[in-house]
This record gives structure tokens, C-alpha cells and sequence, in this order.
């Protein structure tokens, strides 16, 4: 096994065996190619988002953790939040600039989590449109500019 | 009668924590890259009071170009002395 499988075996157990609420490893797409997770999530109880299922999709590089994941929401219900386009792809520091090797699937689960609990309003990014039209495939080659803290 | 003894000793590393936050594996064995825990895979510690096998720190200060941060508290990673 590469240092890469090593270490994602170790995460793959401790979510089994003791998952976080709301977030739920899909095994069976884990069993099939370890470098491609998917993540059910489901909103937080009291949040605008309360009841709503939601899928991410995690793709690891060799270099993991070294180098962070690519992560986005996939499937019929990405959510309608500030900080999530509608193809998927969410603006969120520790995605890439703030990437950490002491992170894990888990950790980001729950910022994702987070982020949307925190939210006051359901609405899409205000450049969504020209975003989705514009954008790779893989969001981890879009130049993010965090500015908004309070999402 | 040819009685013998077998001298066994064990160590064990003294860190705040019994996994390396960098690579998951304890601290007691050895990093993913290392078959033998020990001296060729010690653990080094920063001022910050975090601690990592050295390789896993390595790796990890090396793949960053800009701020050089300790991976748990993201302050500036210096090596304890």
C-alpha cells in the first residue's frame, strides 16, 4: 500500500466505525478505487437545511495529504448557499490555500457542515452564472478569493 | 545444564499524542515511507510544542512555498532545538 492508501485505510475506519452526525462514507464507492470517496451529508437539524440530503464527491492525488483534495458536491441536490455554485463547486479556504496534512475527509465534512448551518439566506453566489460557464472541471484550479468570513 | 537468559528491553517515544497528525500512524511505529520504527524515523518536535515524524514535517514543509506552517496550530514552524 502507498503512504496515500495507508493513510486513507485509517480515515476510511474511524468514519465507519465512528461516524460524526450527518455525514455517511459511501463503502461501496471506497471498495471500488480508494482515491474516489463519496460522502452522503445531511443538513443539520434546525438549519435551513434541515431534512435535505446532499452528496460529495472526494478525489485524492497520490501526494495526499500532502495535497488537498478535490472535493464538490455531485448529484440532483447541490445546495443553494453563497459559497456553493451550482456545478458543484464550493469556495471554501481550507479546500486549497489553507489546506492542512492534520485535516482529513472528516474534518472537511464538518466545516461543510458548518458553512452551511451558518447560513441566513439561500441564495447562489452573485457571479454564479459567468462561474459555471467559465470554470475547469476541477475547482481546485480556480483562483478563489476569500473575502467572507460570516458564511 | 545450560541455562541461558534473553535480555529484552522496550522504549517507547515520549510525544503529547500517540499519532503522528501528519500521516495517522502511531508514534511508537514508524512513518508510511519507513519499515522500521526507531532511530532512522525519529519524531521531531516545533516551538509550537507540536510533534511529527520527521518525514512526514519534512514532506510537508517542503511542498510549501510561500508560509511555512506547523500543520495543527498553523503558527510558523520552527524546529524545537
Amino acid at each position: 500500500m502507498t503512504s496515500m492508501e495507508k493513510r486513507l485505510q485509517k480515515e476510511l475506519q474511524a468514519l465507519t466505525k465512528d461516524p460524526p452526525a450527518g455525514v455517511i462514507v459511501n463503502t461501496e464507492s471506497v471498495s471500488q478505487n480508494m482515491s474516489e470517496w463519496i460522502v452522503d451529508l445531511y443538513g443539520a437539524p434546525g438549519s435551513l437545511y434541515d431534512g435535505e440530503k446532499f452528496q460529495l464527491s472526494f478525489k485524492f492525488s497520490p501526494r495526499y495529504p500532502f495535497d488537498s483534495p478535490q472535493v464538490m458536491f455531485i448529484g440532483p441536490n447541490i445546495p443553494v448557499h453563497p459559497h456553493v455554485y451550482s456545478n458543484g463547486h464550493i469556495c471554501l479556504s481550507i479546500l486549497t490555500d489553507d489546506w492542512s496534512p492534520a485535516l482529513s475527509v472528516t474534518s472537511v465534512c464538518l466545516s461543510i457542515v458548518s458553512m452551511l448551518s451558518s447560513c441566513q439566506e439561500k441564495k447562489r453566489p452573485p457571479d454564479n452564472a459567468i462561474y459555471v460557464k467559465t470554470c475547469s472541471k476541477n475547482p481546485k484550479k480556480t483562483r478563489w478569493f476569500y473575502h467572507d468570513d460570516t458564511v | 545444564m545450560n541455562q541461558g537468559w534473553t535480555a529484552v528491553a522496550t522504549w517507547h517515544w515520549v510525544a503529547n499524542d500517540e499519532n503522528c497528525g501528519i500521516c495517522r500512524m502511531a508514534f511508537d511505529g514508524c512513518c508510511p515511507d519507513c519499515k522500521l520504527p526507531g532511530d532512522d524515523c525519529p519524531l521531531v518536535w516545533g516551538e509550537c510544542s507540536h510533534c511529527f515524524h520527521i518525514h512526514c514535517i519534512v514532506k510537508w514543509l517542503n511542498s510549501q512555498q510561500v508560509h511555512q506552517l506547523c500543520p495543527m496550530c498553523r503558527q510558523d514552524w520552527k524546529f524545537k532545538e
